[in-house]
């Protein structure tokens, strides 16, 4: 990976003197998938669109691969493609003219591409319908094979689960994952759906009120924020007393405690330690996952 | 710069929203079908000599008096039909053009808007110059087609049924060629260009027809009530009208072809 591959340093914007972003400052290395995480309102969307030089900020400097959204603009939107949060598609033509239309403006020589992403996203028996008479979960998949079209260096996805079945988002994020595995190219992927990203995003940027609050992996996030490693065992131990080995624990029932540790490096000690007597069936990390670190961190951020 | 796939997409766009059909259906009918087919069928069946009484007959010598003097030899029925298909139908006719590319034309920028693909073609890489002048000529061909269509249609009519009354062809006239030629292309880049400008500041359609109607179409029926008399002085008045608005388009075009503030329009529109 490239570093510093999107550079944004202390960028500002408001509308009508209400301020939506404020004193952001971002990173993402070359070929990285980075979850930008916030509720709704918190100005992801805003971001997304100043990134693209589209909307102008009042403050602050932005570098995408060396160039300025407002300067370079063309140059920036010639190499990446947007999933917008409503698709942005055009209604009265069929899904292969959407696209056909798109791969013009893009100026996609390969004829065959079109024809590629139909398949790919299972849309190649509805290419001659109406967009208008598409599912939700149909128009995000069409979406997302036009960002496609042009293969981008930078993919920037709103909220592209949105709308989609279980299986739709299955086959969106791995699709997504092996892309970026097998082309390099940077995603930026907006979403408040966290379990979701958990295992598609190398990073995460958590957004709140107008501002980046942190960024990181999740190991390392996880290593900040996570003093007490809460895991579940599944195991036939019936411990007395509040604490096992020194450590506290609770039963939850079904045969499953919950330990608390200081650090990841003492589950070793204590699997080893019950193993010792009896049977261990499944161990889960309990407060390292996404929205565990996410609602720790806004927690603190709001306190 | 001009994008060829935005013109396709939205004439495509145009075919097939049924409000913007029927507009571009409708209107040609009634001036170059009905109007034409009431009055010169009017005449075939009706007495209109009769009809036309003393009074219309001394309006009759007067508009006569600076016409083509073979005029003068017309039959009062001849001469009514003649002055109507000449002098006032080109009037009526030039709202074929007015209307439709006022409709199309309004519905450029809000219509994207309206359905949110605006958002989708100012994240991709055409040129705000690009696409405005790319708005402007898929704007532009249906009122041309139609008025041309129509032209042809009303043409048609004016033949076949004035044929028996005069034993001759009468359409089209200098008057009627200067019109379809000249002027009528004029006015519909002037109307596009107003209408377009219009459409790129507001957010809805409603908001963009209610302000056309407010500006666009006084200045519009100031025009046309002059026209009728215009059409009575000769070409050579016509055409001098058709060189001013082409200098007031290309000044309108040339301030176009200078916006590239990407952010002003998203700006405008999206939020």
């Amino acid at each position: 990976m490239v570093n510093g591959f999107i550079r944004v340093n202390e960028l500002y914007k408001s509308f009508d003197q209400q301020s939506v972003l404020q004193n952001v400052n971002f990173q993402v290395n070359k070929g990285e998938i980075i979850g930008l995480i916030g509720p709704n309102g918190s100005g992801k969307t805003t971001f997304i669109r100043i990134l693209n030089g589209v909307i102008r900020s009042d403050k602050g400097s932005i570098a995408i691969n060396g160039l300025d959204p407002i300067k370079d603009g063309d140059d920036i939107r010639k190499m990446s493609g947007i999933v917008t949060e409503s698709a942005g598609l055009y209604h009265q033509m069929s899904g292969e003219e959407n696209l056909r239309f798109f791969s013009d403006l893009y100026g996609v020589a390969n004829k065959n591409r079109i024809v590629e992403l139909l398949v790919l996203f299972d849309l190649i028996e509805h290419k001659d319908k109406k967009v208008g008479k598409y599912s939700t979960g149909m128009k995000k998949r069409l979406a997302l094979a036009k960002a496609l079209l042009h293969k981008p260096d930078i993919l920037f996805l709103d909220e592209p689960t949105n709308g989609l079945d279980p299986d739709g988002i299955k086959l969106v994020l791995s699709y997504l994952k092996k892309y970026n595995e097998e082309t390099g190219t940077t995603m930026i992927i907006c979403s408040h759906v966290l379990h979701q990203l958990e295992n598609v995003c190398h990073s995460f940027a958590f957004i709140d009120k107008g501002t980046i609050v942190e960024q990181g992996t999740l190991n390392s996030l996880a290593d900040k924020y996570i003093d007490t490693l809460k895991v579940q065992v599944e195991t036939t131990l019936k411990p007395t007393g509040p604490n096992y080995l020194g450590y506290k624990y609770t039963d939850v029932g079904n045969k499953k405690l919950v330990f608390e540790l200081q650090s990841k490096h003492e589950i070793s000690k204590l699997l080893n330690e019950i193993l010792k007597t009896d049977e261990v069936f499944s161990i889960t990390h309990m407060n390292t996952d996404l929205e565990s670190i996410y609602f720790k961190v806004r927690g603190i951020q709001h306190d | 710069m001009i994008s060829k796939s935005i013109i396709r997409k939205d004439i495509i766009d145009i075919t097939r929203s049924k409000t913007l059909l029927i507009t571009l259906i409708i209107i040609p009918i009634i001036f170059s079908v009905v109007f034409p087919f009431v009055i010169v069928g009017g005449a075939l069946i009706f007495d209109l000599e009769k009809v036309a009484g003393s009074d219309l007959n001394m309006m009759l010598d007067k508009f006569v008096s600076v016409m083509n003097p073979a005029v003068a030899s017309y039959s009062v029925e001849q001469q009514i039909v003649y002055i109507f298909i000449n002098y006032l139908l080109p009037t009526f006719f030039l709202l074929v053009p007015i209307i439709t590319a006022m409709t199309v034309a309004a519905n450029s920028f809000v219509g994207e808007k309206e359905r949110r693909t605006l958002e989708s073609l100012l994240l991709s890489p055409i040129s705000i110059k690009g696409l405005y002048l790319s708005k402007i000529i898929a704007s532009i061909i249906p009122p041309l087609f139609v008025s041309i269509i129509s032209f042809i249609i009303c043409g048609v009519i004016i033949n076949a049924l004035g044929y028996p009354l005069f034993q001759a062809l009468i359409f089209p006239s200098t008057n009627w060629i200067v019109l379809i030629s000249c002027l009528s292309p004029m006015i519909i880049l002037l109307v596009v260009l107003v209408n377009i400008l219009i459409s790129s500041k507001v957010k809805t359609y409603q908001e963009a027809q209610n302000i056309a109607g407010i500006i666009v179409l006084p200045i519009v029926a100031l025009t046309i009530g002059q026209i009728s008399g215009v059409f009575l002085l000769g070409i050579e008045l016509i055409l001098i009208i058709s060189a001013v608005l082409l200098i007031i388009n290309t000044i309108i075009l040339i301030k176009i072809s200078r916006f590239k503030d990407r952010s002003e329009l998203f700006e405008k529109q999206i939020f």
